[in-house]
């Protein structure tokens, strides 16, 4: 019963951030603005389905969020197509530091090597954090085509590992393990050409 | 035991995702298959000005990039709907009626015109702020029920799902998985972006006749 008054008090003021958010969203008029906004009033959707509580919630949460994003980045480059803004060049960082001492790439590596003891979703997160400072602070001259395939065959073993699990359930360990790297390989290549965004023009 | 959208004479197990094929399902997913089959088929519409003060008229011209484009998001359309017509799950169904709602996006800002690409714009706000009540509406009803499982939810020895619950489902399908007024507009087969323009009205009529049936089940 406790646990259902404390559910009760959480969505109230859940409710309550999200009918703030929804009445400065409805008078605010500047196109921007308005996106900024209801990235803001995503946060109370995300909270309510956390007050489950349950790990039901962390798988919930999940796919919310990536739906979330993945909204907004669709209307970020509609916003910039729409704009005219497409053509702008970016400019880097310049700093001293992180412009000729090796510094970038030692925080680099040690990120990627971090990430890659923790595996999964979470570790390929820390590890492309890595690789995208390293993109940020030195610029970029590959060819991404490697990195695409590679992100492309770490899916294909991720939904692989999915199939283990409902066919073959036995072979579980084997299906964690792939799903673990695949996921891993996924996000951290993802994530490094999120890096490449930032930059000298194109 | 589901008795609004007849007897499941179908299951497809994934887990703990199950899907069912029911009469009303079976229909509705059928359907959505018809329809992404005609648009991998259709050819675009090709726009024609008249240049006013004279006999000449431009035809625009559509590129193939721009083609692929709009054939890719109204398929992936076609597959969000056929997806949320046949899921037994509550959240995976508000997750199929987002992506339906990014892809009608989609669709409609593969035009190359600032004013189509503005309402695109506009269409997006309002679907991006519409998964609030969605995403909330589902995980009350995990909240409330302890359940997502529609299958689970039909046999009525769970709690009800109250009213209020349903009505935010419903407001966040509204908004999301439902194409806005404006672009079901009746010139729709030669407005900027036909025939594949028509997958935004034609999802949004599927979302919808899957979403009462959900609202009932519950």
């Amino acid at each position: 019963m406790v646990v259902w008054q404390e559910y009760s008090i959480g969505l109230l003021v859940v409710l309550v951030t999200a009918i703030i958010g929804f009445y400065v969203l409805s008078r605010e008029k500047d196109d921007l603005h308005r996106l900024l906004l209801i990235d803001l009033v995503e946060i109370p959707s995300l909270g309510i389905i956390a007050l489950l509580g349950t790990d039901l919630a962390e798988a919930l949460v999940l796919p919310g969020l990536v739906v979330g994003i993945a909204e907004l980045l669709a209307l970020g480059q509609l916003y910039l197509t729409k704009e005219g803004l497409q053509d702008r060049p970016v400019r880097g960082l310049h700093i001293e530091v992180i412009d000729t001492s090796p510094a970038p790439v030692i925080i680099s590596i040690l990120l990627v090597i971090y990430g890659i003891i923790l595996s999964g979703f979470t570790g390929g997160g820390i590890a492309g954090l890595g690789i995208v400072f390293l993109f940020m602070s030195r610029g970029f001259k590959e060819n991404f085509s490697l990195i695409e395939a590679a992100a492309g065959i770490s899916w294909a073993v991720w939904i692989l590992a999915f199939f283990v699990f409902m066919f073959a359930p036995q072979y579980w360990y084997f299906a964690v393990m792939a799903a673990g790297i695949g996921i891993l390989f996924k996000v951290m290549a993802k994530m490094a050409l999120v890096g490449t965004m930032w930059g000298e023009g194109r | 035991m589901i008795a609004v959208g007849g007897e499941p004479f179908y299951y497809l197990e994934f887990g703990d995702i199950v899907l069912y094929f029911s009469p009303v399902t079976t229909t509705l997913f059928v359907l959505a298959l018809l329809f992404t089959l005609f648009v991998l088929a259709s050819r675009p519409e090709r726009q024609v000005d008249i240049a006013f003060g004279s006999d000449a008229y431009l035809a625009k011209v559509i590129t193939p990039g721009e083609l692929h484009f709009r054939k890719f998001m109204a398929t992936a359309c076609g597959l969000a709907s056929m997806g949320a017509m046949v899921t037994g799950d509550v959240f995976d169904f508000t997750l199929f009626a987002s992506l339906v709602g990014i892809t009608n996006i989609g669709i409609v800002a593969a035009v190359k015109n600032r004013h189509v690409q503005n309402a695109a714009y506009q269409y997006g706000l309002v679907s991006l702020s519409a998964t609030v009540p969605l995403f909330s509406g589902a995980a009350m009803v995990a909240a409330t029920t302890g359940t997502l499982s529609l299958i689970e939810l039909a046999k009525g020895t769970y709690p009800a799902v109250p009213l209020a619950v349903k009505s935010f489902l419903v407001l966040g399908i509204i908004g999301e998985g439902m194409a806005p007024f404006y672009a079901a507009k009746a010139e729709m087969f030669r407005a900027p972006g036909a025939p594949y323009v028509i997958m935004c009205s034609l999802s949004s009529l599927l979302i919808f006749l899957r979403v009462v049936e959900i609202a009932m089940t519950m």
